[in-house]
């Protein structure tokens, strides 16, 4: 009898704890960075902060948001259970470390230049010859330097716009959600001469994390894309996916 | 205005072109026509066409792509000196021709395969077109989300297959066709992993001698892994220095990095003889030790007819730790794939059993201390060594081509407008070209070819391999692999583990085999598939061991080394 008490009690606190674990909110780690992610402090705001919203709303799980450096938030994923980051690239290397919810956002960059801009670029090779402005920690500023392309790196993507408009570089480089939200601030409306390459960003979770999650986080994400509501939020950020 | 601009630039090749139109027969004076020659005189020669026949052929493409003018198509691939021209160079010549811009975005191929696989399951139309390697092949026919090619080209993409594709002529045409008979992609570009060693050093008559009489044969080209053992030893702890410069018998990489994995599943368990008979991959079993039913995997272990952790492949994974223990440099256990990739340069490395022929552009620098003065190379490739379990009839090598391939949710005109710059690349009027750039070779017509033969002294034995039936023996990962993303990455994982010394070659093995099993069970309740996994159920492994064919069991011979000169070791294949 005493036997049977004990089992249905450690039964009873099984299926608590499980539905505490279930109930415990995710912590997201991103980093700021807008028009994705940023904070007035009271309010986050930006593309990827709704498109977290939006995927946890529909994969009924709770969710809080901390805004830390990226190989801060890396190693923190790393470490702590119900955690995750984005967005990161998921390369091989990194593929085994995490559970991954892929792709949250899909990334066009471009060459802008100013409409009386006499240089057609029928491929990326065209734009050889000329400075390509990009900003210190650019991924696609990296990717342009290995192919041999003269790139003027700035402190913030934000000078490029000015030094654009100056006719101090030809053209710049840049993620076309970003450029958007640049060139509204600064006032101007330029279109990419050329849009020259595709990115997909994930979310990486801790390994440990209850798969169930990550499963309903997953095929969440992928309704979002089948729904058209991924379409129609890029549309919103002035671009398409 | 940039029409303006564009027409401006046209004109001025028209005008170029003119210069050389007096030649052309019968073709219409065209501004798109003019624009051909333009591109067949500057840019598209050497080709095994005439030059009429290419102009002919270009304007097939001229005519054929009117509905798809002034689209923009987007096409991925890796970063290779192959691709790189056709983004730059032949993507330009297609523009000029067709009115259709296509940006064909460079990366790597890790990241080409997340992309296909993105827009596999998010259903938006991320590009237009794949180049992904062939390794995929078994991936694609059973998801049901690759176009396949021959339905394609006789059905709504009759009016866009170029007449002239003549696809019989591509040597990889085997490797992208699936076991329901039709072609799922197009080769694009292909090499080939190769035996690689230094010919002027081989060909010394003192270590000649000195090797002979160590060993009681002559030192040449290894035909088996006991050979290559010995001319590892030879020059790592007998020869040990050559023009004051620490040599060594063998060079290979082991960095716990996903580049890791490429060594193995690039095929060294098929040099061991790990797999069944059967071109282009054993059957049942293949060299990743998975065992096919009726074109079901069934299994990887040995336990259900697989042979992931048998004794043959057990034999393998020992070789590649003790020779890279013993005869490599020190340094290259901590060493990727790109990092050891500039090692037969330096000039200090004797042997390599197998090298990337993707990489005979960069070697055949004239600056390195492996080329002579009159642009010949000091190296040569050659077939690699087998091991000891291997046996006549089965592959014995890695081959791959980057193949064009179609989703089948990009919607048709898009898949079209893709289809002809895919064929464009291809196509006989552009591919000796590419050949001579990129050097890996797709076409019979351009390997046999004049321009070829001349090159060939130049290049270190890959003509004369690609000529050979050779070609036909190094294969990639055939279609007994049915989730190459998800079940590659396991390589690396449990090799570095034995590379380690965290566990033996066998336990490493184990838990290994264990894992693509579960994996394979994974795909089998996912997929309804008539070719999708259904895992055997387990028996104790010396069921399987006594069966014929793979998996093996423990073979206790040691042959004796065997070499041939090189000529003799090509001829061998002819």
């Amino acid at each position: 009898m005493h036997g049977t008490r004990r089992i249905v009690n450690a039964l009873l606190y099984l299926i608590l704890a499980s539905f505490a674990v279930q109930a415990e909110p995710v912590k997201v780690l991103t980093y700021d960075v807008a028009p994705f992610a940023f904070t007035n402090g009271e309010q986050n705001q930006g593309l990827l902060i709704e498109v977290l919203d939006e995927l946890f709303k529909r994969s009924e799980l709770e969710y809080m948001v901390q805004f830390l450096p990226l190989k801060r938030a890396i190693i923190s994923v790393e470490h702590d259970n119900n955690t995750c980051v984005l967005p990161i690239e998921r390369s091989q290397e990194r593929e085994v470390h995490f559970q991954w919810i892929s792709p949250v956002l899909v990334s066009r960059y471009g060459l802008f230049d100013l409409p009386e801009s006499q240089i057609y670029l029928t491929t990326l090779e065209d734009a050889k010859p000329y400075v390509i402005g990009s900003f210190l920690g650019s991924g696609v500023g990296e990717y342009l330097k290995d192919f041999g392309f003269r790139v003027e790196l700035t402190s913030s993507n934000r000078q490029n716009v000015n030094k654009l408009l100056r006719k101090r570089i030809p053209f710049w480089a840049a993620e076309l959600v970003s450029a958007n939200h640049l060139m509204k601030k600064a006032g101007v409306n330029l279109t990419p001469e050329l849009v020259f390459y595709t990115s997909l960003r994930a979310m990486a979770c801790n390994k440990e994390m209850d798969f169930k999650k990550a499963e309903a986080l997953q095929a969440s994400l992928l309704s979002m894309y089948h729904d058209g509501f991924l379409t129609a939020l890029y549309a919103k950020y002035g671009t398409e996916i | 205005m940039r029409g303006t601009i564009r027409s401006i630039y046209l004109l001025s090749l028209i005008i170029s072109a003119g210069v050389n139109s007096a030649r052309v027969v019968a073709q219409p004076e065209t501004e798109q026509s003019l624009v051909a020659q333009h591109w067949v005189d500057s840019e598209l020669q050497p080709s095994t066409l005439s030059r009429d026949e290419q102009l002919r052929e270009l304007q097939w493409f001229i005519n054929s792509s009117l509905p798809y003018q002034g689209m923009e198509i987007r096409v991925v691939s890796e970063r290779i000196l192959t691709h790189w021209y056709e983004a730059n160079v032949l993507a330009k010549a297609f523009y000029e021709l067709t009115g259709i811009k296509v940006v064909h975005e460079l990366t790597g191929e890790d990241d080409v395969i997340q992309k296909l696989s993105a827009q596999i399951q998010t259903n938006q139309n991320l590009y237009d077109a794949y180049i992904n390697d062939s390794d995929l092949i078994g991936t694609h026919f059973r998801s049901e989300q690759v176009v396949a090619l021959s339905d394609f080209m006789a059905n709504e993409g009759q009016a866009v297959t170029l007449p002239t594709l003549d696809l019989q002529d591509f040597m990889g045409i085997k490797f992208t066709t699936a076991p329901d008979g039709k072609l799922y992609q197009l080769p694009d570009q292909q090499f080939v992993n190769l035996y690689w060693y230094r010919h002027d050093w081989f060909s010394n008559v003192a270590y000649q001698r000195q090797f002979l009489a160590k060993y009681g044969y002559a030192l040449g080209v290894p035909q088996n892994w006991q050979a290559y053992e010995d001319i590892a030893d030879f020059f790592t702890n007998d020869i040990k220095e050559i023009d004051g410069k620490r040599v060594y018998g063998h060079m290979d990489y082991a960095k716990t990095d996903p580049s890791l994995g490429w060594r193995m599943s690039d095929a060294w368990l098929s040099m061991a003889g790990v797999g069944d008979v059967g071109l282009p991959n054993g059957l049942p079993v293949d060299e990743w030790g998975i065992r096919v039913e009726n074109c079901r995997p069934v299994g990887a272990s040995v336990s259900r007819g697989g042979a992931l952790n048998g004794p043959a492949a057990v034999y393998a994974i020992d070789k590649f730790v003790s020779w890279l223990n013993l005869y490599a440099p020190p340094e290259s256990s901590s060493l990727n794939f790109t990092q050891a990739g500039e090692w037969p340069g330096k000039g200090v490395i004797a042997q390599q059993i197998f090298w990337y022929t993707a990489f005979v552009a960069d070697l055949t620098d004239p600056s390195l201390a492996v080329m002579n003065e009159d642009g010949t190379p000091k190296w040569r490739v050659a077939p690699s060594p087998v091991g000891k379990y291997w046996q006549k009839g089965m592959k014995s090598g890695y081959q791959d081509t980057g193949a064009w391939t179609l989703l089948k949710n990009t919607p048709l005109k898009r898949q079209q407008a893709a289809w002809l710059y895919a064929q464009f690349v291809v196509s006989k009027t552009v591919s000796l070209k590419k050949t001579l750039v990129g050097l890996t070779p797709i076409r019979h017509s351009d390997i046999q070819s004049d321009v070829m033969t001349k090159k060939a002294p130049y290049l270190g034995g890959l003509v004369e391999f690609y000529r050979s039936n050779a070609r036909e023996v190094w294969t990639p990962t055939g279609t007994n692999v049915p989730d190459y993303p998800g079940l590659s990455r396991f390589w690396w994982q449990y090799i570095s583990k034995v590379v380690e010394g965290t566990l033996s070659s066998q336990q490493a093995l184990d838990q290994f085999a264990t894992a693509v099993d579960k994996h394979l069970d994974m795909l089998s309740k996912r997929s309804s598939h008539p070719c999708a996994p259904k895992l055997n159920d387990k028996q104790p492994a010396q069921f399987w061991l006594q069966q014929n064919g793979s998996p093996k069991p423990v073979n206790l011979d040691e042959p004796k080394g065997k070499t041939l000169p090189f000529e003799e070791a090509i001829n061998a294949w002819y």
